[in-house]
């Protein structure tokens, strides 16, 4: 049924991240992309981090990577990442897009325009507003929009953005969002 | 906020490439579509043109062309990108021409020039830099200006001196070393007209050239021991990435070094040609 899943966060999204990566199957039926804001010096570590409980792979890809079921790409620090015709990643050091490169837009975005109506888009905790048109992308595309129940984030502006600027399909806790995804299919 | 109000199709997209290769020696056709497509996007919002004016304009104005050009390229640099290239420059390949006569570099997209002013640096502390011959290009040139000055903005590059201290206050090899060189000695730092000024002795030393991977070939006469291409093929596709594979491996001393970006890798037939060694691949 599905494609892909795409999730991005930023503030106060790194717990709800590894309580989903920790909760998948190791033969999770899909490829997971990552975009999530952090620290530009910081890069050593967070794959490592994110990886000490999760059951599927956590890769930092490589520019033109293949994109393959049951594996999880997290975008680079400092760069923005795209989906390519093709399934692929594609990299990019082009200008901060809202103050963010990463940026989540930018990766949904080209996801949505890859995947079309076979991508589920999540929104998680956040500071700014990255992500909302990206997620609306997504929806207008024919795809399937969630956004993290504000109530429950950390930070909710990033939730709340998405919320307004598009009418999504669900407005999970984290624990939905969980069970969402286990029961997924391909 | 990144609203695309005119989404720029595919077939844009080849309008405008074909445009520029019949109007030029510029030729965009073998760049990675998402980027390029992103590119033109922010041109015809930054010029608030529709497709149709902008073709026209690149083929009546030269002048507009050129600077369209340069918008296209990403300029994205800092001083010592990626601390752990450099580790990797000190402690395994630059070591490796300890004993060369000469040391010929080239800086294939060197952008503003801070990747060449990194190298120059990293080569005086290891006491080569009096062997080196610099050689330094990209498509731009006006990045390649500001290359030649030196001069970069200091509040909003602090990271640089973060980098600094990473790489050259610190050894990879040895972490209880720690030597205090002092900033004075590669660049001055003046925080009231905001400027990190690269010193004389840098400055003077890069041989800058416009270059285009795409339709030039080696214009130096020069081969090299180290060729550093980084965050520049992420923007070519498959055929455009090998023929700059090619281009390179032939420009190679045997033995000598690519050395690409943190997330790039060679694909394809040229991979053999290569032994890798962390992101720098050396010449079979």
């Amino acid at each position: 049924m599905y494609k892909a899943v795409i999730i991005g966060g930023s503030a106060g999204s790194f717990q709800v991240i590894t309580r989903i990566l920790h909760s998948l199957p190791p033969t999770f039926p899909l490829p997971i992309l990552l975009c999530l804001h952090r620290l530009k010096h910081v890069r050593s570590g967070f794959v490592e981090a994110l990886s000490i409980k999760s059951a599927i792979p956590i890769i930092e890809p490589n520019d033109k990577e293949q994109i393959k079921a049951g594996k999880a790409y997290l975008a680079p620090a400092n760069y923005h990442m795209y989906v390519e015709l093709g399934n692929k990643i594609a990299l990019s050091t082009e200008d901060p897009v809202n103050h963010s490169r990463p940026s989540i837009d930018l990766s949904f975005i080209t996801a949505a325009q890859v995947y079309r109506e076979k991508l589920v888009g999540i929104i998680l905790s956040g500071a700014n507003r990255d992500g909302a048109y990206g997620l609306k992308k997504i929806k207008d595309l024919g795809g399937l929009a969630i956004v993290q129940n504000p109530d429950e984030c950390q930070v909710r502006t990033m939730t709340e953005a998405s919320l307004k600027m598009t009418p999504v399909d669900f407005v999970y806790n984290t624990n939905e969002i969980i069970k969402f995804l286990q029961n997924i299919k391909a | 906020m990144a609203t695309q109000r005119m989404q720029v199709t595919d077939q844009d997209l080849l309008y405008f490439v074909n445009t520029i290769k019949s109007t030029s020696r510029y030729d965009f056709s073998e760049y990675s579509d998402k980027s390029l497509k992103r590119r033109l996007q922010k041109i015809l919002e930054d010029y608030n043109l529709d497709l149709t004016s902008l073709l026209t304009n690149l083929r009546l104005d030269k002048d507009f062309l050129e600077k369209v050009v340069k918008e296209i390229t990403v300029n994205t640099t800092e001083l010592f990108r990626d601390p752990p290239v450099w580790h990797l420059l000190r402690s395994r390949i630059l070591p490796r021409f300890k004993s060369n006569k000469t040391i010929n570099i080239w800086h294939a997209g060197c952008s503003s020039g801070q990747e060449v002013y990194s190298m120059m640096i990293l080569l005086n502390e290891m006491e080569l830099l009096d062997r080196a011959k610099i050689f330094a290009t990209d498509l731009n040139t006006d990045v390649l200006e500001i290359a030649k000055q030196g001069v970069y903005k200091y509040r909003f590059n602090l990271g640089y001196l973060d980098n600094f201290d990473k790489v050259i206050k610190h050894n990879p090899l040895n972490f209880e070393e720690y030597n205090d060189v002092p900033y004075e000695k590669y660049f001055d730092i003046d925080k009231v007209r905001d400027t990190i000024t690269m010193k004389k002795f840098l400055t003077e030393r890069p041989i800058f050239r416009k270059h285009d991977l795409v339709v030039d070939g080696n214009i130096f006469f020069a081969k090299f021991d180290l060729i550093l291409c980084r965050n520049v093929i992420i923007y070519f596709n498959y055929s455009l990435q090998n023929k700059v594979f090619e281009l390179f491996h032939s420009n190679l001393y045997p033995k000598g070094i690519l050395l690409l970006g943190m997330h790039e890798t060679i694909l394809g037939p040229w991979a053999t040609r290569f032994e890798r060694l962390g992101q720098a691949y050396i010449k079979k």
